[in-house]
């Protein structure tokens, strides 16, 4: 199902859905765009958020569980998950659900992953303008989505060409159908043609095979001395999914996930202090590694979406697809 | 409720194996769970309010009681050495592919350092239990001290199964009367033919025993080793554990040694 939505009516279409569900969405802040809930806020559609819309399906930290102790037994209770709908959300990052729905859903499947994503509707925006660090085309991700979501929605200049993937994705439409328009043939062919801009415009140099082997040349030594190995990287990654399994709370209490980070160094550290990936060049490559060797095995994409945002918020003068060392200034 | 939601175990008996070391024997509370697992499994458990740790099974699923051997190292386990019977933890899994028994059915050489020993001892009973699937069986063991020897009172019984034990440590006393030195030292004495092998231990003791072995013309695919990682999750998802493509949580902890040579 295919319709049309005039960009000043976008606002009540938003204030329609909010009634129903909540809404995360870009808000525009003195931060730059940032997801959140959606109550009317000003909205940044232009730029792409740099805290991926992952962290909705696997928050920073996560109850996965409360226990409540009497007579030495215990109780456990799950909290309920709201449902909520992930507004103009990146095709790259619609591709990384992709590939967690593929990394969680594997034997034995991560049921506290899937509560929040059943929880969840999608709603994509194409992306008709790149960011400077985008290369989404090279990897299959963008800038059309590629992957399963509801509600698809590409910016035509005057409104939104809105099309429904699932019914969920109709329901949505349906909800707000008074504000809608049929969509015209010409509405497809500007989309068309706005995609295939952006896609002229992308970078041609990072393709999967071509960052394998970046991989395989890199001087891992010298890089892994210039990071800095604030995990910064893996937590703007919409991929990387590391987590730690805490508790808080004596006698009763709940049992946390909370996010962590393959580039931290005390990561895969032992009991006894042993150390598998003791530098911080072991532990960098192996970032790449499981992203470009690892993950294609088990799920048979590639662990990279080609967002870039690993390089925006890298704060070492590290090259992040070329994986090269580079002159501070030109981070600066 | 999730994967992550543990079931809860009551701490039937205590054994004290050394100083820093005890076997718990563990009740599942819901006795209707029916919890199967194979030797070189490991269980998560959990004192509510510490958190979780893997450990690997000591007992044998051949016999009734569910044993863990626990050395105090951390929070949690000196958290679970502190609990007295009667105490309840909490334990999910059984987690882990366990070692290849269907492929070990032939001359086996067991080959374990410290605390490594305890997820051998599950398979050690196990095959004392199914004799007759096995062949020739010899067992190495090495402890830094004669105090931090584990199982000391089941050698005999395991003798008597028809298998050969060996046990040495790295500090001798005045009351040791047993070897003194290296694992490797033990198995030259070994009459053995080429077959299987497990390993557990720390990783230049299972370097060197492999090494060992493949003289003595073992396979590299048929030597195989349990793997110690840091672990949070047990099912593949949290990414502390892997090795490679691999995750030991559950594409091990036992691999073969062809697997992982380059890691260890």
């Amino acid at each position: 199902m295919k319709a049309f939505l005039e960009k000043d009516r976008l606002i009540p279409f938003l204030n329609t859905l909010s009634r129903q569900i909540e809404v995360i969405a870009p808000l525009a802040t003195e931060a730059g765009a940032v997801y959140s809930t959606w109550q009317g806020q000003p909205l940044d559609l232009r730029s792409n958020p740099l805290s991926p819309p992952t962290e909705f399906l696997l928050p920073h930290k996560e109850t996965l569980f409360r226990y409540i102790q009497e007579s030495g037994r215990y109780t456990f209770k799950e909290d309920s998950i709201p449902p909520r709908l992930l507004f103009a959300i990146r095709p790259c990052d619609l591709h990384a659900i992709a590939l967690l729905d593929r990394i969680f859903g594997s034997e034995p499947s991560d049921q506290a992953y899937f509560r929040r994503r059943r929880a969840t509707s999608l709603v994509v925006l194409n992306c008709t303008n790149r960011g400077d660090e985008c290369f989404c085309a090279c990897l299959g991700a963008g800038p059309e989505a590629q992957d399963p979501c509801d509600l698809e929605i590409t910016d035509i200049g005057d409104g939104y060409l809105c099309q429904a993937e699932t019914p969920a994705g109709v329901l949505i439409l349906q909800a707000a159908f008074n504000l809608l328009q049929p969509a015209q043939l010409e509405h497809d062919q500007e989309k068309a043609r706005r995609l295939q801009l952006v896609e002229d415009a992308m970078p041609r140099d990072r393709s999967y095979h071509q960052i394998r082997q970046a991989i395989e040349r890199a001087d891992w030594v010298a890089l892994g001395q210039e990071c800095l190995g604030c995990g910064g990287c893996s937590f703007v990654c919409p991929v990387c999914h590391c987590f730690n399994i805490l508790d808080r709370g004596v006698p009763d209490g709940e049992r946390l996930r909370c996010r962590d980070s393959c580039i931290l160094s005390g990561f895969s550290r032992l009991t006894g202090g042993a150390n598998p990936r003791r530098t911080a060049g072991q532990r960098l490559r192996h970032w790449y590694q499981d992203k470009f060797e690892d993950l294609p095995k088990i799920t048979g994409l590639p662990g990279c979406v080609g967002c870039g945002r690993c390089h925006l918020v890298c704060p070492a003068p590290i090259d992040r697809s070329d994986l090269k060392v580079e002159s501070r200034e030109a981070k600066i | 409720m999730s994967e992550y939601t543990p079931m809860q175990a009551e701490i039937a008996d205590i054994d004290i194996e050394s100083p820093n070391t005890y076997l718990i024997t563990l009740k599942l509370l819901d006795e209707t769970t029916d919890f199967r697992y194979l030797p070189g499994q490991f269980v998560m458990i959990s004192v509510f309010g510490l958190g979780e740790c893997p450990i690997s099974i000591a007992s044998s699923p051949t016999r009734r009681s569910l044993q863990l051997c626990i050395r105090r190292a951390g929070k949690v386990t000196n958290a679970i050495m502190d609990c007295l019977v009667g105490d309840v933890v909490g334990i999910r899994g059984p987690y882990g592919n366990g070692f290849p028994l269907h492929r070990m059915m032939r001359d086996v050489v067991i080959a374990g350092g410290g605390s490594g020993f305890a997820t051998l001892r599950s398979l050690i009973n196990y095959i004392s239990d199914r004799r007759e699937m096995f062949g020739k069986v010899a067992i190495a063991y090495g402890a830094r001290t004669s105090q931090d020897l584990y199982f000391m009172q089941e050698y005999k019984s395991w003798q008597r199964a028809g298998m050969e034990v060996a046990v040495t440590v790295d500090i001798g006393d005045e009351l040791w009367k047993g070897n003194v030195g290296l694992v490797t030292g033990l198995i030259d004495r070994f009459d053995l033919n080429p077959g299987s092998a497990a390993i557990c231990g720390p990783p230049v003791m299972i370097n060197a025993v492999a090494r060992k072995l493949m003289e003595r013309g073992f396979h590299l695919s048929d030597i195989y080793v349990s793997m110690e990682r840091h672990m949070k999750c047990g099912v593949g998802k949290c990414e502390h554990c892997t090795i490679g493509p691999y995750h030991t949580c559950q594409d091990g902890p036992v691999f073969s040694y062809d697997q992982v040579r380059e890691v260890i």
